[in-house]
């Protein structure tokens, strides 16, 4: 589903109810509301995916990598679980203290599918985030959604991540969305 | 020169705080351990047509590795030999040559000068290409996987590798057509000191439960009981801790292979099927170990965990500093949804994002950051776990521990680390070949132990 085609852009009422939800979604993350994100925000049928992408030469004809190859997530929604029930083991020393994290999201751009009640969903994001004393790591890339409607609300079914850095500058990546 | 006796201390198996954040150290051992021992560049899968090539680093040197047209891997120092910029800077690719960005060098994929822009008219013919070809590297393959040296007087990638060549073979010809490595790698930098995650591999099985309780308790199997440490085990029969000649070592534990891989069934499949093949061509001694889940390091620095499958080189940038690049190892003769789901496991456990991964960082770097101070610097660090409790052992080579939470193989890897870093030669070492193992005083602590087991 990764690879479901954009059609119209959404009207402006679509556009406001789209971004509400993704600051909602990323407000929810920073306050650590893990448990409360999977389930308002997490479809059952989720694929969240983070490839790892080569410096490759613009001569080299290599297809982008897909869903199978090697990627840092690559999560259905029994694995994006295990990663909250992590957190609230009480014994992830590294989040105690607590770290902090912001989500700047722009760029966004929503559109229409050929399925009705599905939103293909294009945003620029920089996560930073600070721990301890004077630890501060910033990671920037993009993000593909597959958003879809369930009365009034949304459901993230697919979420491509691609980070703009080779080599990650930090400890590690374990951070949601 | 600094006196590597004083860093490290064999007898009480103790080591100086400084190894980890110290300048001169680290000079001295870019020298004379980077600049001497077989370092890991690439698997013969990453090159398999001519033209073939990964950059990567040797220590802080890049390096381009190719499958040049005779066939021969090649590596080379990926610094032009005219001006001294980069030659290569892809990570992978394909190509008949490399040319260099700032006057146009045209290099083959054997690292030899091919062209020169101006070679007539503004070096009027007068230039020697075959002087200015890229510095070689040397470079030996241990079953697939390829190594390179700067030092021509070292031994072969075979001899350096010694015994752990035997207990490599477990799975690399034990079972199936060999092992593979699925790439690109994931790369990630820490703050810390090269050796910090290289005697984690080697021989840290003690940090699991506590380190790991959390994604322990999560991902359940085997591995789970030791969350929080409060579980009454026999560790004494559970695994074993193995150390050899070159500083090369692992724990194992046994049956405990995929544990750490929540979907399993294909791995768990192959194992089984696997270990009467490794007895069959390899004996039991060694099959008894197949299905374990090992904790390895190749001194110095390239490590990985067998059975979860993430295999990592920690290269260094500095006493302070790593990149970590993580590849996935996976059986040849394994079906392709059970290597994608090999892949898939390993990456979720100890990929950049990884539920365990993420539990070791900070110990790292803090174990590298604290020792900064003045006087923390002064200070000792212990290894003494279970010492005395190891010795030569009837079925295995090398020097084996009782037990896989121990040090026998820190204090192995360490004991290599002082001898390496005073040596002055490979031929000074070689005279040491049948002491090394004199600072394991325990000898009969093998016969004794099997002989009351029975
Ligand atoms: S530095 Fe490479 S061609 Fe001049
Ligand atoms: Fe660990």
């Amino acid at each position: 589903m990764h690879d479901i085609q954009p059609t119209d852009r959404v009207s402006l009422e679509e556009h406001y109810a789209i971004s509400q939800h993704a600051y909602a979604e990323a407000r929810m993350l920073q306050n650590h509301q893990y448990k409360e994100w999977l389930e308002e925000i997490v479809a059952d049928d989720i694929h969240l995916w983070m490839p790892v992408t080569e410096r490759r030469y613009r001569k080299d004809k290599r297809p982008e990598p897909g869903p199978d190859d090697m990627a840092i997530y690559s999560d259905d929604y029994s694995e994006v679980k295990q990663r909250v029930d992590r957190m609230y083991t009480g014994t992830v020393w590294m989040e105690d203290p607590a770290s902090d994290i912001k989500y700047l999201l722009t760029n966004i751009e929503a559109f229409h599918t050929d399925q009705a009640d599905l939103f293909k969903v294009y945003t620029n994001v920089a996560y930073i985030r600070h721990r301890q004393q004077d630890e501060r790591t910033e990671h920037v890339g993009s993000r593909i959604d597959l958003l879809r409607k369930v009365g009034d609300k949304f459901q993230l079914v697919r979420r491509k991540i691609t980070l703009d850095a080779r080599v990650t500058v930090d400890k590690n990546l374990y951070f949601f969305g | 020169m600094i006196d590597s006796t004083e860093l490290v201390d064999t007898k009480n198996s103790t080591q100086a705080k400084k190894i980890f954040g110290d300048q001169d150290v680290y000079e001295q051992e870019l020298e004379r351990i980077f600049g001497r021992c077989w370092l890991f560049l690439a698997h013969e899968c990453m090159l398999e047509k001519t033209g073939d090539f990964i950059t990567t680093t040797m220590a802080e040197d890049p390096v381009v590795v190719t499958r040049a047209k005779d066939g021969s891997i090649n590596a080379f120092i990926n610094s032009c030999s005219h001006r001294g910029n980069r030659v290569c800077t892809a990570d992978s690719g394909n190509s008949k040559s490399f040319v260099c960005n700032y006057h146009g060098w045209v290099f083959g994929s054997d690292g030899s000068l091919v062209d020169v822009p101006l070679e007539e008219t503004c070096y009027h013919g007068d230039i020697d290409k075959s002087k200015f070809g890229l510095p070689k590297i040397r470079v030996e393959s241990y079953r697939g996987f390829v190594f390179g040296c700067f030092d021509d007087d070292a031994p072969s990638l075979n001899d350096y590798l010694g015994d752990w060549g035997w207990y490599l073979d477990t799975f690399m010809v034990g079972a199936g057509e060999g092992m593979e490595l699925v790439g690109p790698p994931m790369k990630s930098t820490l703050k810390c000191n090269w050796k910090v995650p290289a005697e984690n591999f080697v021989g840290d099985a003690y940090h699991v439960g506590w380190t790991h309780a959390a994604a322990l308790e999560v991902l359940g199997g085997e591995l789970a009981m030791l969350a929080g440490n409060t579980a009454e085990m026999p560790y004494d029969q559970l695994g074993l801790q193995v150390t050899t000649r070159h500083g090369h070592g692992f724990g194992v534990i046994r049956q405990a292979a995929a544990s750490i891989h929540v979907k399993r069934e294909g791995f768990d499949k192959f194992n089984q099927e696997m270990i009467p093949k490794v007895a069959e061509k390899l004996g039991q001694p060694r099959a008894d170990l197949f299905d374990g889940h090992w904790n390895c390091t190749t001194f110095p620095s390239c490590s990985f965990l067998y059975g979860t499958n993430i295999f990592k080189v920690w290269h260094p940038r500095g006493p302070n500093e790593i990149e970590v690049w993580s590849y996935v190892l996976v059986h040849k003769s394994m079906d392709d949804a059970t290597k994608k789901e090999v892949v898939k496991q390993a990456v979720r456990s100890f990929g950049t994002a990884g539920t365990l991964e993420s539990d070791d960082g900070d110990n790292m770097v803090n174990a590298t950051s604290i020792n900064k101070g003045a006087q923390a610097r002064k200070n000792r660090m212990s290894s003494t776990m279970a010492q005395g409790h190891e010795g030569p052992h009837p079925d295995y080579p090398g020097i084996v521990g009782s037990s896989f939470v121990g040090e026998t193989s820190y204090r192995g890897f360490y004991r290599f680390y002082q001898e390496i870093m005073n040596a002055d030669s490979w031929q000074a070492i070689h005279e040491k070949d049948d002491e090394w193992d004199d600072m394991f005083e325990n000898k009969d602590f093998w016969k004794n132990k099997l002989a009351g087991d029975k």
